[in-house]
């Protein structure tokens, strides 16, 4: 990981050649700036750079489907204590409340910020919990040939759910209010601080370590298998 | 002469959501093959959307700033702060570092993603001459700080449930929250609806007006 590859370029550049290629050998564009490659896919533990552009086209993580299986499903565990349990607490003479995941939504909710609770309930606990609820269901179910419909539908979504899960801006959010408040009264870090850390921690790790490409390639494995009208081609990531 | 082959030249498409080569089909769009999202040779009504939902977040950033998103009362005294407000505060009270954070992520973030957005589509509507790089790097940069301004209003619905204590300290939301929430919505929206491959596309037209150009760039591609 780490090391960028740049393959793909030979196959790129030659403008000439390129359109007397044989419309099959193409098996990639940019999706930043369309430029059309042949050589679609990362040597394991590698990312493949466009050379035009410098987008990210692949990164093909070691044992990406079992680690997203195993992160995924830490990241549901860890998600029980981070919503059950306060994160924070703030206590003025003998007065004291407590923070946890749900009830500042809830406290806007009362108040009538009905459109600000929503974003703040969907970024900072249905996105997140619904990517690892996907990532566990596209991991695990990509496994069995029937639930090749399902899990396509799963990456289309997780595709659009990710950039929505905000569990590192929220963090910020609660290390701002700590220090914003603690001139203010006594601000105490709950247990609950500490799952949720753990589950931010995870949910980047489970984004890094997923990879579609591995997941399209073993759709595409079963449908052969099968017999079925194999999905257009995904090339093979072993 | 040396010239990468794009795509949609070459008669294909891009599916953004499983980025599957598709070639073209005749109709205007299609659905995926292998995910079934909707597919187009460049998204759809790309420039004017991102127009559209830019000029909505500058307008609401009106709002955002003007009304006050937060009352703190402390021992029966406090005002309503509005943003810029809230962090000159901070930055009186000796909190500078965090004054910095709050004002990146909520005024310096907003700003630069709509001058960004709007530098983007300039740069393709009125094919300025300014580096596909460089315009790669806005858009980018535009992309990835966008979350982060949702920063402050997660510290004000942490706030809100966690200094609840009637006359001795209080914390309530105000108006100009909803109108920021909805920039930074609307802005994350804007940066999806642009398609940065329509940056390329007008330097490939340039390029084939004055071959000049391509030989230089096919240098600096080849290096």
């Amino acid at each position: 990981m780490g090391q960028e590859s740049w393959q793909g370029i030979h196959g790129a550049v030659s403008g000439r050649s390129g359109f007397t290629e044989p419309a099959a050998r193409w098996k990639r564009a940019c999706h930043q700036c369309d430029l059309l490659f042949t050589r679609a896919h990362a040597p394991v533990g590698q990312r493949l750079l466009c050379p035009r552009c410098g987008a990210t086209l692949h990164r093909n993580m070691d044992r990406s489907v079992a680690h997203t299986a195993a992160l995924s499903l830490s990241g549901l565990l860890l998600f029980i204590p981070s919503a059950a349990l306060p994160l924070l607490e703030f206590s003025l003479f003998s007065f004291g409340a407590e923070n946890t995941l749900l009830n500042g939504v809830q406290a806007l909710f009362a108040a009538g910020y009905l459109w600000l609770a929503s974003l703040v309930l969907f970024c900072s606990v249905l996105a997140p919990l619904g990517k690892f609820l996907l990532l566990a269901f596209i991991s695990w179910g990509s496994a069995w040939a029937g639930m090749a419909r399902p899990v396509a539908r799963a990456l289309r979504w997780y595709h659009h759910l990710q950039e929505w899960g905000m569990l590192d801006v929220y963090m910020l959010g609660i290390l701002v209010a700590l220090v914003k408040m603690s001139d203010l009264g006594k601000m105490t870090v709950e247990p609950g601080l500490y799952c949720f850390v753990a589950m931010m921690v995870v949910s980047s790790a489970a984004t890094v370590s997923f990879d579609a490409e591995t997941v399209w390639a073993r759709l595409a494995r079963h449908a052969k298998n099968s017999g079925e009208s194999a999905p257009a081609d995904t090339g093979g990531t072993q | 002469m040396n010239r990468p082959a794009r795509a949609l030249s070459q008669g294909f498409w891009t599916c953004l959501g499983c980025r599957q080569l598709v070639p073209k089909p005749p109709a205007a769009s299609c659905l995926c093959p292998r995910c079934g999202a909707r597919m187009h040779g460049r998204i759809d009504g790309s420039i004017m959307l991102t127009w559209a939902l830019t000029i909505t977040g500058a307008l609401l950033l009106i709002p955002a700033n003007v009304l006050p998103v937060m009352t703190v009362i402390y021992l029966g005294s406090g005002d309503p702060s509005t943003i810029v407000g809230g962090t000159l505060e901070l930055y009186h009270n000796g909190l500078w570092g965090i004054a910095l954070i709050v004002f990146v992520a909520s005024v310096a973030v907003p700003v630069m993603k709509l001058v960004g957005l709007v530098l983007l589509c300039l740069i393709v509507q009125r094919r300025w001459d300014v580096s596909p790089r460089q315009a790669m790097r806005i858009y980018r940069v535009v992309n990835a700080i966008g979350r982060w301004s949702l920063l402050d209003l997660f510290m004000i619905s942490i706030l809100v449930a966690l200094v609840d204590m009637g006359a001795i300290a209080d914390v309530a939301a105000g108006a100009g929250s909803t109108a920021f929430a909805t920039v930074v919505v609307v802005t994350m929206l804007a940066v999806r609806a642009f398609d940065p491959r329509l940056i390329w596309d007008v330097y490939e037209e340039k390029i084939t007006a004055q071959p000049g150009l391509a030989q230089h760039k096919s240098h600096r591609e080849n290096e």
